[in-house]
């Protein structure tokens, strides 16, 4: 099969509000989402012919989501994923696409994960039975995201010397973002004082090294660049795709070192060569921030900075507005609110627009002061091309590099 | 034994869970056993029904000593599962057995998560859990045919460097 670099454009993106209270099911969340992405295309009922979602037992269906919309589907899959589905949904549904079995994909996330089914672990997940593989460590108190990870998390600070202050720094920048972002959930800027002030989750991890529970659907809609020419947006063309790649011995990571490499290790390679270009050719990164951690891990395993020395790279400033590469420029899921990956690629979406929707007057459309103090503009200058770094765990993990 | 309750969770191992039955029932027995493949004779943890580097289904229960060093850990705070709120601050060791280090590439080991606990089953003091540290296996009964493989520490010398979390 030939390149399919370019071939494929987003060209439409829509959520609803995020929140710890949304009082509605998934579905009535999922419709939202979906509508709003439909209109920021430029979509009617005929404009959309597939859909796809991915959850973990707690969204709805997409044809449960296409009725409500007035939608008659030519295809639908919904998957069973975590954190690192979003990246990987955008090559399934040009594949769908590519085989000709519909034309125009809408991929959505929906979920209750503060007030219903909590992402964090708490509740009705640390309720059910300990059965297969979850007998290898759950029985141990080792059930939550946090807890999976922080193994890795300490042994990459005894193998290279990062410290809590360093990555203290990522918490820093998505902060910075999120005070530009009319929607996050959190927009007070924090500093690494802030962070490591804050109570113990499970060591290495501070309350302010975790990201937040919310209750939110999002929405991302793929077409043929074709197709993308006669939409309402700019064409966000996708340049390549990598997931849900994995490590060795993903049944069990641990076993396999070393265990502070994640999958990005794997995924790069994939990626890089299908979109042509390397690190230094991106302007902004969305780096998953299930963790401070997380963020840190994979711009280092991606070539951002060399291995190991990731703790120092995002204390630098680089990935800060007004640096370098800023990553996470909406708040992420440390600050914005957690949407399972799908917000960090609707946020680099909005950028290779050049409609960040920060407190500009009409930067919706375009409009922006560059001005980066607090309660202002988030906008990157001239950003041409932004890459998204999903994580699902330590050994599994997608990418996607966008341009405009 | 289809179900045991630790901690307010349900344990659960139906009768044809044959990869787990029989890991947790020998260690009822005092007896750490991992599954051998039968060609390679490479050992691997969890219990699978294929061998993570030959694809041979074909294996066997195999004794090890139990005995290994604390390759990465972590210290729980904040605990999200009911049943171990009393238990924090308690330790998640990963440890590395010190049969087949290094096999079958210089990266791989037999590691095993577990709490590294005292011998009445205290979760071990945070100021003395560090990586290089070594531990032996201590069985902790939770019903009539199901053990928990825990770890507890030794005075053996630490392989390799010995380091904490300075937080």
């Amino acid at each position: 099969m030939g390149s399919l670099k370019d071939k494929y454009c987003i060209v439409g993106v829509g959520e609803t509000e995020y929140s710890r209270h949304s009082g509605r099911t998934t579905r009535a969340m999922a419709v939202e989402a979906v509508k709003k992405a439909m209109a920021d295309a430029g979509l009617g009922r005929d404009g959309v012919d597939g859909m796809m979602s991915y959850q973990g037992g707690d969204s709805t269906p997409s044809n449960w989501v296409s009725p409500d919309l007035g939608l008659r589907l030519n295809f639908f899959m919904d998957v069973v994923g975590g954190g690192s589905s979003s990246e990987a949904l955008m090559g399934l549904a040009m594949g769908a696409i590519e085989a000709g079995m519909c034309h125009t994909v809408a991929v959505f996330r929906s979920m209750n994960g503060y007030s219903d089914f909590r992402i964090g672990g708490t509740g009705a997940r640390a309720a059910q039975p300990v059965r297969g593989l979850d007998l290898a460590q759950v029985p141990f108190g080792m059930r939550s995201a946090g807890q999976n990870f922080a193994p890795t998390f300490m042994r990459h600070m005894y193998e290279y010397g990062t410290t809590s202050a360093q990555v203290a720094r990522v918490r820093v920048a998505h902060s910075k973002h999120a005070s530009q972002n009319p929607k996050a959930l959190l927009k007070d800027r924090v500093t690494v004082e802030d962070v490591l002030g804050s109570r113990w989750i499970v060591k290495p991890l501070h309350l302010l090294d975790c990201c937040l529970e919310t209750d939110n659907a999002t929405c991302l809609i793929v077409t043929s660049a074709e197709r993308a020419r006669d939409l309402r947006r700019k064409p966000v063309h996708i340049m390549g795709v990598a997931g849900r790649v994995n490590k060795p011995r993903t049944d069990f990571h641990w076993a396999h070192g070393p265990i502070s490499r994640v999958a990005g290790y794997h995924a790069r390679d994939i990626v890089f060569g299908q979109a042509g270009i390397g690190p230094e050719d991106v302007d902004v990164t969305g780096s998953y921030d299930a963790f401070t951690f997380t963020t840190m891990l994979q711009l280092e395993e991606y070539g951002f900075c060399k291995k190991g020395e990731g703790g120092a790279y995002v204390a630098s400033g680089v990935i800060e507005l007004g640096g370098r590469r800023p990553n996470n420029t909406s708040g992420g899921h440390l600050c914005e609110g957690y949407t399972h990956g799908m917000s960090m690629v609707i946020e680099n979406v909005r950028q290779l627009r050049g409609q960040a929707d920060d407190y500009c007057p009409g930067g919706a459309e375009g409009k922006h002061s560059y001005d980066f103090s607090p309660g202002k503009c988030r906008q990157v200058k001239d950003a041409r091309i932004a890459m998204n770094l999903g994580w699902a765990m330590p050994p599994t993990g997608s990418a996607l590099i966008l341009h405009n | 034994m289809p179900t045991a309750e630790y901690r307010g969770m349900s344990l659960v191992v139906p009768e044809n869970d044959s990869e787990w039955r029989e890991y947790f029932t020998l260690a009822r027995g005092r007896r750490l056993m991992l599954r051998a493949c039968a060609d390679c004779g490479l050992m691997r943890y969890p219990p699978s029904h294929g061998c993570p580097w030959c694809a041979s289904l074909q294996w066997s229960w195999r004794e090890v000593s139990g005995r290994g060093h604390i390759y990465s850990y972590e210290i729980v705070a904040h605990a999200i599962q009911p049943g171990f709120k009393e238990w924090t601050p308690y330790p998640v060791v990963l440890v590395e057995l010190d049969e087949q280090r290094g096999a079958p590439t210089e990266h791989e080991a037999i590691r095993l998560i577990a709490n590294l606990v005292t011998t009445d089953f205290r979760p071990e003091k945070e100021e003395n859990v560090a990586i290089g540290k070594r531990a032996r296996v201590i069985f902790q009964d939770i019903s009539e045919n199901f053990a928990l493989p825990q770890f507890t520490l030794t005075d053996e010398p630490p392989v390799g460097r010995v380091w904490r979390f300075p937080g």
